[in-house]
């Protein structure tokens, strides 16, 4: 990280220009965190959180040699949410939102 | 010669055939054309016409053959008495000559009768197989007819009838006698010979026999043998016991052990040479058990220290572990024990030695690490690496490294361990470093030793989650490689579920890099003003064990700007995400410009805000600041402390001291200390770990400082039972969504084996867990069949 300053962004006082402030802050490290935008996060197919990993995928990564999962959440448009895996399954049973008994058609996926 | 069947005068033919026959079995030297003219006799009185003579043949020669063996009994017998044993009175000598001359003689005689045995006996005879699988079971074996014996044989039957039964007591005496002085001192050739032919004579006589064809060397020489080698072993073994030196007794156990088997093999039966090495086990060693056993402790002792004599300790060990072995089991079992107890033993003594309590964990390990490895040489040395010892070896760690005081809750391995790992793995403040990349390398695979040890290995696992969250977030890792090779041990011990929030938490790192780089890209390309200062570590929620995280605060003005334009290029990044600050963890660095020498403060970001306060302010009631930065209960305090300790900040009044949550006194305030000087340039402010209550610990702000590690010990160990109950819940749910209807045992047996990696359950608790799936509608016990239960979709 260079050492530029962060007052920087705001114009008009830099190290130049002696002003009467008390500190300058150099640096923020951030850090935030970041889960599925879900009403519920349990997933009611596979009762796995959404956070992580289906049951199917959760036991397909154990033969991976890496915990990379590519396992992600849908919305339908009655705004349940389930993983994507559990609920490609579900539909072709069932065409309905397991939860509310709608017609599934996906809102959103998640990414 | 004719081949034709003719008239034969048969008294006269036997006169001529007797004369040769009798030149033949005594070895004389037969004429060439005599031989062959005898042939052909035999083969003319088989063929005889009208009658076959074979029969009167055979029964002729078989009284001759008698006669003349009774002639050779008593020329063995000699003058000697039969009543002594004395293996030198000539005896022996005489009858080898005998056997020497008779053996081959009845051998030559066999050929010269071979019509008689191809056409007369083999047809009689019974084959092997009819006998021993007993279809001819009635068919009297040819040993017991002699009319069924080829003319070889028969003379073999006759010497062992005719000369060895009236003398086998003779002959027993004097070959028990003759092996007995052969083990104290070597005989001379001469004897060593007759000995050996003696011994193989009662073989070959019976080699011919189908069944038991070792009786006679059974009866005669072997049992004979080791009844009387079995006394003496015994009356050796005794002597030596009672003398009272194990050490002595040992080594000459081995040394008699092995001159008895090179005894055996040199003059007995190949087939004996496991009877001779049982007898000497069970005369010398097995009938002494309890007065061997009673010293093993004391020998395991001594061989285990490392005084100068150790290694003769070590031999003394090993010739004992070499005769209890092909004892079996239970011979050595008291053995097993001894290297147990010892190790052990020597564990906890390891432990206990005295050192520094701020070290406690690199003590715990090393001295594991010391006991696994001498042991581990030690049963190596001296037993070879057997089964069982190292097995013993593992109970004994086992039982060492979950060793629980009876003061202590819980075993302190969990929290030893993640500590060490962690030492390990932190960047090194400048000075101390020493150990290089190679030698940490080393350590942590070996503290994988120590690692598989550990009952709670769940405990671990949350040890060094909040130890790796700690040193990711604020940087801390000396190498990520290191990292990321402790998580692959982890794995390869353990495997995937128990370090897949582990690997979760090192790719979210890796994530984060990339992110902030597309976002300074992103800046640029927007023309928005960049934020050089600015980085971000954006994790994923349920990886990590962070507590208390989203407690509200309003973020300084200087912050708001880079958060939101970060929060903006998110959001069009991913999609379906919400993004939340934990700004308990961000750390900002301030630069102090009223300060003489200017300091650089790395602080959370409350004490930012705390600081920047001061900004247009000189002085702030406690309570209005408090509640314009939104930091409630704890939180106030936690991150205002340090502030006052490092002077930065005065107080006037009570500002809300205590860790409960204290409320600042109305008329409290705080000022900025102008006066704020600070010998150091740089300041790192530490934050005390926020309580349980919030969520298994923090990844506290306690950056940079130990203290962390050490501090929420206690608490850990009653969020593991929770989480051991979520654990096993997860475990049944996905053991009956797949096998749908189980029996209550096989259910309990399969969730234990899956919980191994991790800890070991209690029945009690997974009984608890199954009620509590029952009660949630996962489970329902099947109604028609009892102790079953099924899951519900
Ligand atoms: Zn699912
Ligand atoms: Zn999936
Ligand atoms: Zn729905």
């Amino acid at each position: 990280m260079s050492g530029e300053d962060f007052d920087a962004l705001d114009r008009g006082d830099n190290d130049g220009q002696k002003s009467d402030k008390m500190f300058t802050l150099k640096k923020w490290n951030a850090v935030a965190m970041w889960s599925w935008d879900v009403e519920c996060d349990t997933c009611a197919i596979c009762r796995v959180q959404v956070m992580d990993a289906c049951l199917r995928c959760q036991g397909e990564s154990k033969k991976d040699s890496y915990g990379k999962q590519d396992c992600v959440v849908v919305w339908g448009e009655c705004n349940h949410s389930f993983h994507f895996c559990c609920m490609s399954l579900w539909v072709k049973q069932n065409n309905r939102c397991p939860l509310c008994q709608q017609e599934w058609s996906i809102q959103r996926m998640g990414k | 010669m004719s081949l034709k069947p003719r008239n034969v005068d048969f008294t006269e033919t036997w006169t001529h055939l007797k004369e040769t026959v009798a030149g033949v079995v005594g070895l004389r030297a037969v004429e060439r054309s005599v031989w062959n003219t005898r042939f052909s006799d035999v083969y003319a009185l088989c063929v005889a016409h009208p009658e076959p003579l074979a029969d009167r043949l055979y029964d002729e020669t078989k009284s001759f053959l008698e006669e003349h063996v009774a002639g050779l009994l008593a020329r063995v017998r000699g003058s000697s008495s039969l009543e002594n044993n004395d293996h030198n009175d000539g005896l022996l000598t005489r009858y080898v000559t005998a056997w020497r001359e008779y053996s081959q003689g009845v051998a030559y005689l066999n050929s010269l009768y071979s019509y008689l045995n191809l056409q007369h006996v083999k047809r009689q005879k019974v084959s092997d197989a009819e006998i021993i699988y007993g279809s001819a079971a009635t068919v009297s074996c040819p040993e017991n007819d002699a009319r069924q014996l080829e003319v070889g044989e028969l003379g073999l039957e006759i010497w062992e009838r005719v000369l060895v039964r009236p003398l086998s007591t003779a002959l027993t005496g004097r070959i028990v006698s003759a092996l007995c002085s052969a083990r104290d001192s070597t005989p001379d050739p001469a004897l060593a010979t007759t000995l050996k032919e003696a011994i193989h004579s009662t073989v070959q006589v019976r080699a011919f026999r189908v069944r038991a064809p070792l009786q006679l060397y059974q009866q005669l020489v072997l049992e004979p043998y080791l009844a009387a080698a079995g006394a003496a072993h015994a009356r050796m073994a005794a002597a030596l016991l009672a003398a009272g030196d194990v050490a002595h007794y040992t080594r000459l156990a081995l040394q008699q052990l092995e001159r008895e088997v090179s005894l055996g093999a040199r003059f007995l039966d190949a087939s004996s040479a496991e009877q001779v090495r049982a007898c000497y086990e069970r005369a010398a060693v097995a009938a002494h058990l309890p007065a061997l056993h009673a010293t093993v402790d004391k020998l395991m002792r001594d061989a285990a220290t490392d005084e100068r004599d150790g290694q003769e300790r070590r031999d003394d060990l090993r010739r004992m572990y070499v005769l209890l072995r092909p004892l079996g089991g239970a011979a050595l079992r008291p053995l097993v024990d001894a290297a147990h107890a010892q190790a052990t033993a020597d564990g906890h003594a390891l432990l206990a030695q005295p050192h520094n309590k701020d070290e406690a964990h690199t003590h715990f390990v090393n001295a594991m690490l010391t006991l696994h490895g001498k042991y581990s040489k030690l049963f190596a040395d001296v037993f070879g690496g057997a089964q069982a010892f190292i097995g013993a070896l593992d109970k004994a760690c086992s039982a060492v490294v979950n060793f629980r005081g009876p003061t202590d809750s819980c075993a302190r391995a969990p929290e030893l361990l993640a500590r060490y790992c962690d030492c390990l793995l932190r960047k090194r403040g400048g000075g101390g470093g020493g150990s290089g990349e190679t030698d940490v390398d080393e350590k942590l695979s070996a503290a994988i030793v120590v690692f598989k040890y550990v009952d709670d290995k769940d405990v671990f696992q949350k040890y060094y989650a909040r130890a790796l969250a700690r040193r990711l977030i604020h940087q801390l890792s000396a190498s990520m490689e290191q990292e990321e090779a402790m998580i692959n041990r982890l794995k390869a011990a353990c495997g995937y579920e128990f370090t897949n929030k582990l690997h979760r938490m090192f790719t979210d790192v890796a994530v984060s890099a990339d992110l902030n780089a597309k976002f300074q890209q992103h800046l640029r390309d927007t023309n928005a003003s960049t934020t050089p200062g600015f980085s971000i570590q954006v994790l994923q929620a349920g990886a990590w064990p962070l507590g208390g995280a989203m407690a509200p605060l309003a973020p300084p003005q200087q912050l708001e700007r880079p958060a939101r334009l970060f929060e903006a290029f998110y959001r069009a990044s991913f999609s379906g995400r919400r993004l939340a600050w934990l700004h308990h963890l961000c750390t900002g660095e301030l630069r102090t410009r009223y300060t003489p020498r200017v300091c650089h403060l790395s602080a959370t970001t409350p004490q930012c805000a705390l600081l920047l306060s001061f900004e247009t302010v000189d002085q702030w009631s406690a309570r209005d600041l408090r509640d314009a930065l939104q930091l409630g209960g704890d939180a106030w305090w936690r991150h205002l402390r340090p502030l006052l300790d490092a002077a930065l900040l005065l107080a006037e009044g009570d500002v809300g001291a205590g860790d409960g949550g204290g409320e600042p006194a109305p008329d409290a305030t705080l000022a900025l200390n102008l006066a704020f000087s600070c010998k150091r340039t740089k300041l790192r402010l530490t934050c005390a770990n926020a309580p349980s209550h919030q969520g298994a610990a923090t990844a506290g702000a306690g950056a940079g400082a130990n203290a962390g590690a050490g501090a929420d010990s206690g608490e850990s160990a009653t969020h593991c039972d929770d989480d051991r109950k979520m654990y096993l819940q997860a475990a049944i749910v996905r053991i009956m969504k797949q096998r749908k209807v189980l029996r209550h045992t096989e259910l309990i047996q399969e969730v234990v084996s899956q919980a191994r990696g991790s800890f070991a359950p209690s029945v009690a608790m997974i009984k608890k867990c199954i009620e509590a799936l029952i009660d949630k509608q996962y489970l329902e016990r099947a109604p028609a069949a009892l102790d079953t239960y099924s899951y519900l979709a």
